[in-house]
């Protein structure tokens, strides 16, 4: 019964985290790919930080942010919003550390496409804006949800950041891994299996499905 | 007829009439170790029996759950597994500090493969060769660990083992190290005995013996909850509550002001 | 048309200077001498590091006010030389991508021109590589420029077809009020086609004048 509500609850967090994460990856993604800015390398950098970084640290800077205390976390609790231990720290934990999956993934996507199409569709008048959205993307788009994909896939599979800043609440904030974890230490061998065995053929059907995407669009 | 029907009103709103229910007190916010996982959810169940309100819990690691609160996290109390992690809450100012008690204690026992049962006389019977892999809490990272480092060490025999230990992640990770047999014997808390397999108890550490292992708990400050934390905090020190705790080998402290 | 501007990009520089009144301007010359950074240049999809560019009354780029009309404002036609359809857009998509509605010919004269009538629903890759020229000039006109900006358009193409091309090309220069730049590197199509020719050589304009002077 538990076993069901967690799996619920981690693939709506996770479908939640990629939906927050898409808006904001796939632009910088093609921004990335195609602008020359001044600050593009820190931009590079920044992003890719939560890949290398220890989840427990992420999660650290994250709850330093987010916290009462933080400046994000006083500004929110001004408007009523409280983060931490709630389900939207879950889902910004596990956008965070899908974020740089995506946007790398993506960013590949979008340096594939054939940059005189881009050119072309500006002197036929068409703004960056519109270029993106009816050139770029379109042409793209298998990579882009490829990203997509395997940002849900470690979204699943958060543990370290979640388990800082959303902390390990049973029916509140646990997911997947999270239980998994808590199962284990508490001997509950059975029940850790069990999501143990969900968990990793969620894992597995993301990845596969994220591996055909990909291929299929260099067919 | 107006009257009437204004005095019935005022009285069912009073409570006169049937199904009257008590407005439902606030739900807290209880932040502990992981190591009191089942016996807290057990005690938490007979507070709500006892009409007590709703108990939310965060367990982790005790390091952890000090950054959240110190970080602002909304907790409403705390039970460190050590008192340095308490300690680090109430260096930042946030604890009620009048509330800080310890709450209770905690005892190591050794724990050894079914193929080499035997009842130890001393922690020296660890010596034996027949312990070629004893696991235990990594000390660098874990209270478990810390404590079974000290005790070792009062005991005189850490440097003889120390080549023999296999410092693991949790101490249930250490007892199920002796579970599946990767390891021939480990340092746990007595409390985690029950999780065992096929692990046998061979010693218990006698409570003048073994390292000083107290949980403290204490209520966070300026939280809008704290007069339900309180109430739940003495229901911790009730006798439905001694009793869950000594269930699974929790050894309750007195209350004594600190 | 001024084209007044240097432009440098690793060890190579285009340093031109030309003033041009002609309908048919053809940039003749080897590979890698500059020919599509003019284009490109022009276009805006380029920027020089100095100069000025402008076309008509119109200054699309000058360094010195600081001056750089982005390449969706400066009404460009352009036929890339790999002719750069969109793939994932059928053929009228294409040609309508960049209709304006205040500047824009009719659809169908343009597709009349080009005689492309039967083609406006098919998908790009089921284009000949002759139909796609055809597609690809019929696209840049509909967006309405103000310049017409053709990169070797015929030289994917093999001889036979060159021929039949070569009338479409004459019919836009003479039914479109359009200023045209054309590059190529064959002698038989600028002589056909233009009435001035600026022979480039390693970035710069070695001669400049009719195609009966410059090409003999």
């Amino acid at each position: 019964m538990d076993v069901w509500h967690v799996t619920w609850f981690s693939l709506a967090t996770a479908a939640g985290a990629t939906a927050v994460a898409l808006p904001i990856g796939v632009p910088l993604a093609w921004l990335l790919a195609r602008a020359r800015f001044t600050g593009r390398s820190l931009v590079e950098t920044i992003v890719s930080l939560p890949l290398v970084m220890p989840p427990v640290a992420t999660g650290l800077i994250l709850l330093m942010l987010f916290g009462r205390r933080g400046p994000l976390g006083r500004a929110l609790s001004w408007v009523g919003i409280d983060v931490v231990f709630t389900w939207k720290a879950v889902v910004i934990a596990m956008a965070v550390m899908g974020l740089p999956l995506l946007v790398r993934t993506a960013r590949g996507g979008f340096e594939q496409v054939d940059r005189r199409l881009e050119q072309v569709a500006a002197t036929l008048g068409a703004g960056p804006a519109r270029v993106f959205l009816t050139i770029s993307l379109p042409l793209a788009w298998p990579t882009v949800v490829a990203g997509a994909v395997l940002a849900f896939a470690r979204a699943l599979g958060e543990f370290g950041a979640t388990i800082m800043i959303a902390g390990s609440i049973p029916g509140v904030t646990r997911t997947l891994a999270v239980a998994i974890y808590s199962y284990a230490e508490t001997g509950q061998d059975r029940a850790a299996v069990a999501l143990l065995a969900i968990s990793t053929g969620l894992a597995f059907a993301a990845l596969w499905g994220a591996n055909r995407l990909a291929g299929g669009s260099r067919a | 007829m107006h009257v009437a029907a204004i005095v019935a009103a005022v009285l069912l709103a009073a409570g006169a009439g049937p199904g009257w229910q008590a407005p439902a007190p606030e739900p807290i916010t209880v932040s502990a170790a992981v190591s009191l996982t089942d016996v807290l959810q057990e005690v938490a169940a007979a507070y709500a029996q006892n009409g007590g309100g709703t108990v939310r819990f965060n367990f982790g690691a005790s390091n952890t759950l000090a950054r959240q609160v110190v970080e602002g996290a909304p907790v409403d109390l705390f039970i460190s597994a050590d008192e340095a992690q308490m300690d680090v809450v109430a260096k930042a100012g946030l604890l009620d500090a009048a509330s800080r008690a310890d709450l209770l204690a905690n005892r190591l026992a050794v724990v050894v493969s079914p193929e080499h049962r035997r009842a130890f006389t001393s922690l020296r019977d660890l010596l034996d060769p027949a312990f070629k892999r004893i696991a235990i809490g990594d000390p660098a990272a874990v209270p478990a660990g810390v404590y079974a480092k000290q005790y070792l060490e009062r005991a005189g025999i850490w440097e003889q083992v120390q080549s023999r230990l296999v410092p693991s992640a949790s101490v249930r990770a250490a007892l199920a190290a002796v579970d599946a047999g990767s390891a021939d014997a480990a340092v746990v808390y007595r409390t985690d005995t029950h999780a065992a397999k096929r692990a046998v108890v061979a010693w218990v550490a006698p409570i003048w013996e073994g390292p000083r292992i107290i949980y403290p708990a204490a209520i966070v400050k300026g939280r809008p909850a704290a007069a339900q934390a309180r109430r739940f905090l003495d229901f911790l020190r009730t006798a439905t509550a001694t009793r869950i705790f000594e269930k699974y080998d929790f050894i309750p402290v007195e209350s004594r002001p600190r | 048309m001024v084209l007044a501007f240097q432009l440098t990009q690793g060890e190579f520089t285009l340093d031109i200077d030309e003033r041009i009144e002609a309908k048919v301007t053809a940039i003749f010359g080897p590979s890698g001498s500059g020919k599509t950074t003019i284009l490109d240049a022009i276009a805006g999809l380029r920027v020089p590091s100095r100069g000025t560019i402008a076309i008509g009354d119109r200054l699309l780029f000058d360094s010195s006010a600081s001056r750089n009309l982005p390449p969706q404002h400066r009404r460009i036609g352009y036929v890339p030389q790999d002719v750069g359809l969109f793939p994932h857009m059928n053929v009228r998509r294409n040609l309508l991508y960049g209709r304006h509605p205040g500047s824009s010919p009719p659809l169908d004269r343009v597709v009349r021109m080009l005689e492309i009538e039967g083609l406006v629903d098919r998908r790009v890759p089921q284009l000949s590589g002759g139909e796609r020229q055809r597609v690809a000039l019929a696209r840049a006109l509909m967006c309405g420029p103000a310049v017409l900006l053709l990169d070797e358009p015929l030289a994917a193409v093999d001889l036979p077809l060159r021929r039949r091309i070569l009338p479409y090309l004459q019919r836009v220069r003479d039914e479109m009020a359009l200023p045209i730049v054309y590059v190529s590197h064959d002698r038989d199509e600028v002589r056909m086609l233009a009435d001035h020719v600026l022979l480039l050589d390693r970035g710069r304009v070695r001669q400049s004048g009719s195609p009966a002077a410059v090409l003999p």
